[in-house]
């Protein structure tokens, strides 16, 4: 996987029905220069990472079912 | 008003009102006078109605007693107040009146409990340091140079500083327990969805829970008695004692790059378990390693989808801090954040397999004590994180799991602040976790001292 790019960010803000985030907070999330928002590419490689597990047909995660007497 | 009243359990509040030892009247009004003097310290409330609670105290002098008799108590500014403001600790929400009270809130209110005001947070939840640059970071009771820990920081504080008995708050990565552990307070989140969370402005509906802080467990109890679902499964009535509780230690993550003083109080808590007859096993976990990026992933899209809402007209009026979560919620793809919630099912399953050969897991509450006020980053042996991170690592994966967990003080650091434990039980076994905490509280030879304020 490539390391992320500011352009990228902004073709989803632009073309993919994306709120109108400002050039600086794309920027940001690329190369954090504030220290507010650190490691989104971490957690893209964690994310690639996970990506390759195979979770079978295990479902998302949804409400939790009471105790049965069974 | 003397600290006995002030730093009392709504247990013995409730006694000396049922024996007429105090009124509720009076009771309420050193409270309020409590408020006008410490809040500007504490940084606890956004807003109080101490007039209405004044009024409602004074007319129920004569009133058959309820469930929470006439004990004041506050609630984190995210629920709802019907004809009060709820800002969540934000700018955005600066004229949002609620019209109708949150389940939770007509729960208390009905049992008896006097509504006195709402707690400050991390704004809309985004954080577990507690700083808000709009109403203050509230200080830790024990050491005002510290954090009190949030995102329920004004909640801890307020029963922290002794301006309320008992509060409200939500727990999306340990925002209760966390910063409950770290001022010397019970902090307990039920089983997912055992407590409604409807009137409660969401900051991740998959993680979100409302919880309960107190002085103790057996409040812990009450309130949760009056805010759990009427719905009781087989099962959870069954309480047990601490002789023959299986008790299971995680072998990996809880116990690691933690400080040593902490380590060795729950060490002495092991010891005085083993002591009353619990069998005490280490047990294997879930692999941790990518439970923070699970997390983040189903967080920041959930809460960029509830945002949305206020981005286009009010998007300039949240913090640079939130905006830069939000906007990272924007540019994670679908498929991730379905992955994470499959990921959080494939934990809540392997969680349950451990609980087949034990009743309950112990764990350091925090892996550090309360961080200085500004803190970044927190270096605990030898490891550095953000100081956010530490205050929720020992936490926030039972947030995924919907685990019911309770955080309590067991120890004094050499810093002078608190330390805490945190048990975590099955799911829907939420009564028994309580009442063992209880039993540990009573039993376990360690009185916390009230904090010294100035």
């Amino acid at each position: 996987m490539k390391k992320l790019q500011k352009q990228t960010l902004i073709g989803i803000r632009d073309q993919l029905a994306s709120y109108d985030w400002k050039d600086e907070e794309l920027i940001e999330l690329v190369d954090p220069k504030l220290g507010i928002i650190t490691g989104f590419q971490e957690l893209l490689d964690q994310l690639d990472i996970l990506r390759r597990i195979d979770l079978g047909t295990i479902p998302p995660a949804s409400n939790i079912a009471p105790l049965t007497d069974e | 008003m003397n600290d006995e009243i002030a730093f009392a359990s709504i247990t013995s509040l409730a006694k000396k009102l049922s024996e007429g030892d105090l009124s509720p009247a009076r009771l309420v009004e050193m409270f309020v006078e409590r408020i006008h003097r410490l809040n500007d310290t504490s940084k606890a409330f956004i807003s109080f109605d101490l007039d209405t609670a004044l009024e409602r105290a004074g007319r129920i002098d004569n009133q058959p007693r309820k469930a929470l008799f006439s004990i004041p108590y506050a609630c984190k500014d995210l629920f709802d107040v019907r004809g009060q403001k709820t800002t969540a600790g934000s700018g955005v929400l600066h004229d949002n009146i609620a019209a109708a009270d949150a389940v939770t809130i007509e729960r208390m209110n009905g049992a008896g409990g006097i509504f006195l005001g709402k707690n400050n947070l991390h704004e809309f939840a985004y954080g577990a340091t507690g700083e808000n640059s709009l109403y203050g970071t509230p200080p830790n009771p024990y050491d005002s140079s510290r954090l009190a820990g949030g995102s329920s920081s004004g909640s801890v504080a307020a029963v922290g500083y002794g301006l309320c008995a008992a509060a409200l708050g939500t727990d999306t990565g340990g925002s209760v327990r966390a910063p409950a552990a770290l001022c010397g307070l019970v902090g307990f989140k039920p089983t997912y969805g055992r407590i409604s969370t409807e009137g409660v402005i969401p900051y991740s509906w998959t993680l979100d829970h409302v919880g309960t802080i107190t002085r103790s467990a057996e409040d812990a109890s009450i309130l949760f008695e009056i805010l759990a679902d009427s719905f009781q499964p087989t099962g959870a009535d069954t309480v047990q004692r601490l002789d023959g509780l299986r008790v299971g230690i995680p072998e990996t993550f809880f116990y690691q790059k933690a400080d040593a003083e902490i380590l060795d109080c729950i060490d002495r808590l092991m010891t005085f378990l083993k002591d009353s007859g619990a069998r005490l096993t280490r047990v294997p976990m879930p692999s941790m390693e990518f439970t923070r990026t699970v997390s983040l992933t189903v967080q920041m899209p959930e809460a960029l989808s509830y945002h949305n809402r206020y981005l286009e007209l009010r998007g300039d009026l949240y913090s640079q801090e939130f905006r830069a979560g939000l906007a990272l919620g924007q540019c994670l793809l679908a498929e991730q954040y379905v992955r994470a919630k499959r990921f959080i099912e494939t934990y809540r399953r392997d969680t349950d397999t451990v609980f087949k050969d034990v009743d309950l897991l112990l764990t350091p509450a925090t892996p550090a004590i309360a961080p200085k006020i500004g803190s970044v980053e927190v270096t605990t042996d030898g490891y550095t994180e953000p100081a956010g991170n530490a205050i929720t690592r020992y936490t926030s994966f039972f947030n995924m799991t919907g685990h019911p967990a309770i955080t309590f003080p067991c120890g004094m650091h050499s810093e002078g602040l608190p330390i805490a434990a945190q048990l975590i039980g099955r799911h829907y076994e939420d009564e028994s976790l309580i009442s063992i905490a209880a039993d540990i509280e009573s039993a376990y030879a360690f009185s916390l001292p009230n904090p010294k304020l100035d």
